[in-house]
């Protein structure tokens, strides 16, 4: 009865003529807004926003454009990390997520979607100065992976593992390794989290026998989410578990029983022999020495196919020592470059003035700006150059306002 | 004026009013008794000294020496000044055939060189002519020899020195910084000695040295890794390695191996990328060049070409 009622006044609608408002808005809104989109001019919002969610249909027409992600795909994605704090808090703030479509993820789609995948994963390494942009990049890029059916393996931010884990301690199985049992747990439900839908889809089953302990084994042919769920609810092999997750990820991959699209934030700290990882001893482990390490190593290999890999290198991933440039050599550090080499660096700049005017037209009608010297051209330059166009900065100074 | 002269004849007379002084003093009193003896010697009076001249005490009268003229005035134009103004000294005018002048005179030009005080208070280096100077270091003191006149520096242009690759790698390796790359110049100082010649013969004895040392090849030298280098050498490096694994990987494992020398011939181009970014520092440029070089290799699509 009631969806008959809805059908018929769209319907009507649509004789009224307002019919193109009304479908726009539905596309790119939630219903908070609806009366406040409404008013405004249709014309003025395509000129900051695109209604285009798809990020499969994504090119060069809709960059420096904001598009929405939809509620139901940033709880998928992003529901144990991924976006940014203050980011995020603003999204909330503004009840929806908009991404800026911006060159360096057109850049990416385009390559994965030409790419070959018979031959070796490509390695795509974003680099930028902090606050530019690298990770809504990669939220960007996870939500076309998303889309295009790849199996994800994301990690949202690896400077966590190696500076705030939660539990260290001795691995059973590997002399002098050290597990983080419940940051490894945590990242098996973030990847449950985000491919059970498609690991219900696509019948991925364990190749080999996992021996865990005397009791405990996984057998050969189970489905691979058996592993993930042993891996959280057996915390202590958690660290095991996503090792052998990810081989048989790479061994399915390769055999093209699936696409995979590795994304890591803050590669590089896999790279710098400093961590804050302290075993019982009090001795500071170095991140070769740590179990997850292994894992996230083997997938940023070469050696299999049906596959991306796009990394982010950051200088705030590391420690002080590391930060005098942002450039992807530099912070990969000469095992990580020849490690990763050949990769394709992939730059992330500073807004260009369109991005700019964009973004500034978004927070307008966000009303997030509401001091009427930001609607003039006066008080948008004096923004550009408090900001110095570094989209973070931009956030923080139009906070106040 | 100041004597009086009075006459016997004027005794007891009219005083002349004007030469007369009103006060008489009691010391020359007219009528002493030596007065009246001279009187009776001679026919005419005596004067009477009412106030005897001074006795002025007996000074010798300066007399200004006979002086030479200034030694300038006779100086031949061709001397040899290294004679005249043989060592560090005062200034003289006398001396110095120069029409200097120092000092500031308020309303006229300054002060010549005669009796110029300032002249003599100020440090010359008139014992240092140019003929006269053959040391590198003097200085306006006592001794003109300065301690840093020992040291010495040569310098050689390291292309001229036969040198093959490996004994001008080591060459470079052995002076370090005493090597400028813009110019080519080695530059050897020494100084441990204290005399120059010794610093010289010291100096030649460390070119030598290092030129036989840098021919010797010793036993440890093949031990030389790929951090050793003294450029990045891409042929033996570990990219070199993984970008042929890469090329030559398939997933199966016994596909076709495609050969290395198919392979190399494509290289090139990646190899002199890779090679500047590790040789001449990453920079925006370096990069994007080696991320160019690498979608070539990864046959990737331009952007730009689909739009």
């Amino acid at each position: 009865m009631v969806y008959n009622f809805f059908k018929n006044l769209t319907s009507e609608a649509t004789l009224r003529g307002i019919s193109s408002v009304l479908h726009k808005q539905r596309l790119f809104c939630t219903a908070a807004q609806a009366s406040q989109i409404l008013a405004t001019n249709e014309k003025h919002i395509t000129s900051f926003r695109t209604a285009e969610s798809n990020p499969l249909k994504h090119n060069f027409d809709h960059a420096y454009r904001f598009y929405t992600i939809p509620v139901e795909v940033k709880n998928q994605l992003f529901q144990h990390g991924g976006l940014p704090k203050y980011f995020n808090e603003q999204a909330k703030a503004f009840m929806e997520t908009c991404v800026m479509v911006r060159d360096p993820a057109l850049e990416i789609l385009h390559y994965l979607k030409t790419a070959d995948y018979s031959r070796p994963a490509i390695r795509y390494v974003i680099y930028g100065e902090s606050g530019c942009g690298k990770s809504i990049t990669l939220a960007h890029i996870l939500h076309y992976g998303l889309t295009a059916g790849f199996l994800l393996i994301h990690v949202p931010w690896v400077p966590n593992w190696m500076r705030v884990c939660k539990e260290v301690s001795n691995s059973a199985t590997r002399e002098g390794y050290v597990d983080l049992n419940l940051d490894a747990a945590e990242w098996l439900i973030h990847f449950k989290n985000q491919n059970a839908a498609l690991l219900n889809n696509i019948d991925l089953r364990v190749s080999k026998e996992y021996a865990w302990s005397k009791r405990e084994k996984t057998e050969e042919g189970v489905p691979l989410l058996e592993l993930v769920e042993h891996g959280i609810n057996r915390v202590k092999y958690a660290s095991e578990c996503v090792v052998a997750l990810v081989k048989e990820i790479k061994l399915h991959s390769t055999q093209g029983r699936c696409k995979t699209l590795v994304v890591i934030d803050g590669f590089n700290a896999f790279f710098h022999p400093r961590t804050r990882v302290v075993t019982a001893e009090k001795i500071q482990v170095p991140p070769s020495k740590i179990t997850l390490t292994e894992a996230f190593i083997e997938i940023t290999k070469y050696d299999w196919c049906n596959g991306a890999v796009i990394l982010t290198v950051d200088k705030t991933g590391v420690a002080d020592d590391r930060r005098e440039s942002f450039l992807p050599i530099y912070q990969l550090g000469k095992e990580g470059f020849e490690h990763l080499d050949p990769f394709v660096p992939i730059s992330v700049r500073e807004y260009s003035e369109k991005e700019l005017e964009s973004c500034l037209d978004y927070y307008v009608d966000r009303r997030w700006l509401q001091n009427e010297k930001s609607f003039t051209e006066e008080g948008r330059k004096e923004l550009k150059y408090l900001c110095g166009m570094n989209p973070r900065r931009l956030m923080h100074v139009c906070a106040p306002l | 004026m100041s004597a009086i002269a009075i006459s016997s004849k004027y005794v007891g007379g009219r005083r002349d009013v004007k030469n007369i002084p009103a006060v008489i003093h009691p010391s020359v009193h007219p009528f002493s008794s030596d007065m009246f003896n001279s009187m009776s010697d001679t026919e005419e009076f005596r004067v009477l000294d009412l106030k005897q001249k001074k006795q002025t005490p007996f000074r010798r009268k300066f007399k200004k020496q006979d002086v030479m003229p200034p030694r300038t005035t006779m100086m031949p134009v061709d001397q040899d000044w290294g004679n005249v103004w043989p060592g560090p000294r005062t200034f003289h005018p006398a001396v110095v055939p120069l029409p200097v002048r120092q000092g500031y005179n308020e309303k006229d030009a300054p002060p010549g060189k005669f009796g110029n005080a300032e002249l003599m208070k100020i440090p010359n280096f008139l014992h240092l002519t140019p003929p006269v100077v053959t040391s590198d270091y003097c200085h306006s003191s006592p001794d003109i020899r300065n301690p840093l006149a020992r040291i010495v520096t040569i310098k050689v242009k390291l292309g001229r020195l036969p040198l093959n690759k490996h004994a001008r790698d080591k060459i470079l390796r052995l002076v370090g910084e005493r090597y400028n790359p813009e110019n080519d110049v080695l530059t050897i100082m020494t100084d441990r000695c204290p005399l120059r010649q010794q610093n010289l013969d010291y100096a030649h004895y460390l070119l030598t040295a290092l030129f036989h040392e840098s021919w010797k090849i010793e036993p440890w030298e093949s031990e030389k890794s790929e951090a050793d280098m003294e450029y990045y050498d891409w042929e033996a490096s570990a990219s070199r390695k993984s970008v042929m694994r890469l090329l030559s990987w398939s997933p199966d494992q016994d596909a076709v191996q495609i050969s290395a020398d198919f392979i190399l011939s494509d290289l090139t181009e990646y190899k002199e990328a890779i090679s500047k970014i590790m040789n001449e520092g990453e920079e925006e440029y370096t990069l994007n060049r080696y991320k160019e070089e690498v979608k070539k290799l990864l046959s990737l699509q331009d952007v730009s070409s689909t739009e």
